[in-house]
């Protein structure tokens, strides 16, 4: 097994004939009467690092969950290379997961909370010790975690999941708390294991620029539903948006719906276009007799997009049928 | 399994919970055991005097008691998992839950067996000794001393194995702790005299735990103590099933 830097040699996965894809098909859970999670469906593929991004309560710890077999979906199914969670052979050394830094016992040590798992999962002890090297907790084994920073605990949760050497990756918010240095070293493990490996690596977060430098792709939901799935570049392409103002801007909402662009009305009276160029817009609103009075390409940023992407929706953004 | 089981075991022997606990059982089995010595002859105490078969019975039996450990420590062992989130990796690692709960119904039962092993050895320690300065011999077998002490391990162990279906069946560990002790010494003595309902009583679980150990307590007539264990063991027995029932059927927090 290698040492010192993450994803030496000894870091790669063994090759267990799975393809490591993530699927998700009409994943639904109920709590009740409210829908955490709606008809959500969505891939990840190995070889890449998927940014699965939301608001806080979009339903992303909660479709993680159905996926990992923790929870019972209502309907739909989440599989890993093509088979549920609970009929994997060997999950322990074919997936990581950590849902949110807190699983663990504050009153337990470090190495001692590694070592249950790798008794669990019928791994040698010695592999505690890599995986907290790996993460530089080295120092830090042998006291209880009750006195870990949230940096810290990230880090032994990546290390949690690190220990069975798996094909598939699945963090949930790993960069909340976690230094600049902390990020970039995550970005770096997270890449190395995509490009090098080929492992499939899926993180969420709430925060899109958190994640924009490391992911390829994103999976964005917003109240249990996806919103958009694809290449961030495209994302980043459709971001821009357009700026258009019209007098009549009811007309120019009902010529734009087969564009499936996403219209908002903006506070001055003009509406801002996502996933138009302002070609599309223009000729549109030509073929369509709408009369513009102003046309250009927006300035928004990716952040930007991404919180109108997932904004609650307010009556008027949906244009009129 | 046997993966389950070390991973399980490791869980109990890295936190300070079972050894704590533990001091804290053999504390209360002592204190039965040296109040029942001490208090025996006192004025107005009508209870035969130490040399007599069923007063040793009955001191070698108070250290039963320290079942109100056992059952804390099962409830504690399940539900820290929910508490803590610990019952994440736990589940991932082994998404197979049925296998999980019977690893941790076997550790805690286990658990509960040295406790008892504990306790029932702490016993003999302080009656040997004493009751001999005071020049009464402890016939250990013909007077059923030892048999009472195996009926304070089979008590402490079965407890164990309920705390961990309860823990499963009430997931908040104080929720969990409080409910349990609240039944076992308010509850359950309740019923004890309520004319109603009190014929149940010694079908009820600290009832049958009296019965196997010849502890005297309430109203009514105890079962013989073979009939206590196997009912005590038909509740641990439900209460296991029930556990391992409702962690397949329902969601991990």
């Amino acid at each position: 097994m290698g040492t010192g830097v993450p994803g030496g040699s000894g870091l790669s996965p063994e090759s267990t004939g799975i393809d490591g894809r993530i699927v998700a098909t009409g994943l639904t859970k109920l709590f009740g009467e409210i829908k955490a999670v709606d008809g959500l469906s969505f891939s990840v593929e190995p070889g890449s690092v998927t940014g699965f991004l939301g608001p806080n309560g979009a339903g992303k710890t909660t479709t993680l969950r159905m996926i990992l077999g923790l929870a019972t979906p209502t309907s739909g199914t989440g599989t890993i290379s093509g088979v549920t969670y609970a009929h994997l052979t060997d999950p322990g050394r074919t997936v990581g997961a950590v849902l949110e830094a807190t699983s663990f016992h504050p009153g337990r040590t470090a190495r001692n909370h590694l070592r249950v798992f790798c008794a669990a999962a019928g791994l040698p002890d010695k592999r505690a010790d890599e995986v907290l090297e790996w993460v530089g907790l080295t120092q830090a084994a042998r006291y209880p975690v009750r006195g870990f920073s949230l940096g810290m605990r990230q880090r032994l949760g990546l290390a949690t999941a690190l220990l069975g050497n798996p094909r598939v990756l699945l963090l949930d918010e790993p960069a909340n708390g976690l230094d600049p240095e902390g990020i970039a070293w995550l970005r770096g493990l997270l890449r190395h294991f995509a490009d090098v490996d080929g492992r499939t690596v899926l993180i969420s977060s709430h925060v899109l620029s958190e994640v924009e430098q490391t992911v390829d792709r994103v999976v964005i939901i917003a109240r249990g539903r996806l919103i958009y799935e694809g290449r961030l570049a495209d994302l980043e392409g459709a971001s821009a948006g357009v700026v258009v103002r019209t007098p009549t801007p009811d007309s120019l909402s009902t010529a734009l719906v087969p564009l499936h662009a996403k219209v908002t009305p903006r506070a001055d009276g003009s509406l801002a276009i996502v996933g138009a160029t302002p070609e599309a817009v223009g000729r549109i609103a030509w073929e369509a007799h709408v009369e513009l009075h102003e046309l250009r390409a927006g300035s928004s940023s990716l952040e930007e997009t991404f919180l109108r992407l997932t904004a609650e929706p307010s009556a008027p953004t949906e244009p009129p049928q | 399994m046997i993966h389950l089981l070390r991973a399980e075991w490791r869980k109990v022997t890295t936190t300070k919970l079972w050894w704590g606990m533990l001091l804290g059982a053999m504390a209360l089995a002592a204190l039965g055991v040296i109040a029942q010595i001490a208090s025996n002859g006192v004025r107005g105490n009508v209870t035969p005097p130490l040399s007599s078969a069923a007063t040793q019975r009955s001191i070698a039996a108070s250290a039963s008691s320290a079942y109100l450990f056992s059952v804390v420590v099962g409830i504690i062992l399940i539900t820290t998992e929910f508490r803590h989130f610990t019952s994440r990796p736990t589940f991932l690692i082994e998404p197979r839950r049925g296998l999980v709960i019977v690893a941790k119904l076997i550790v805690a039962a286990l658990v509960g067996i040295i406790y008892g092993v504990a306790c029932a050895a702490l016993t003999a320690a302080i009656m040997a000794p004493w009751l001999g300065a005071m020049g009464i011999t402890v016939h250990w077998v013909e007077n059923g001393v030892l048999l009472s002490m195996l009926g304070d391990l089979v008590v402490i162990a079965i407890f164990a194995v309920v705390g961990i279906g309860v823990g499963v069946l009430v997931r908040n560990q104080i929720a969990a702790v409080i409910g349990a002790l609240v039944y076992l010494f308010v509850l359950e003595p309740l019923i004890d005299i309520i004319p109603v309902v009190q014929n149940v009583y010694p079908y009820l679980p600290g009832a049958a735990a009296g019965a196997i150990t010849g502890a005297s307590r309430g109203n009514l007539a105890r079962l013989d103590p073979l009939l206590g264990g196997l009912l005590l063991l038909g509740w641990g027995l439900l209460f296991a099933a029930f556990g391992w029932l409702l962690t397949i059927r329902r969601d991990i927090p």
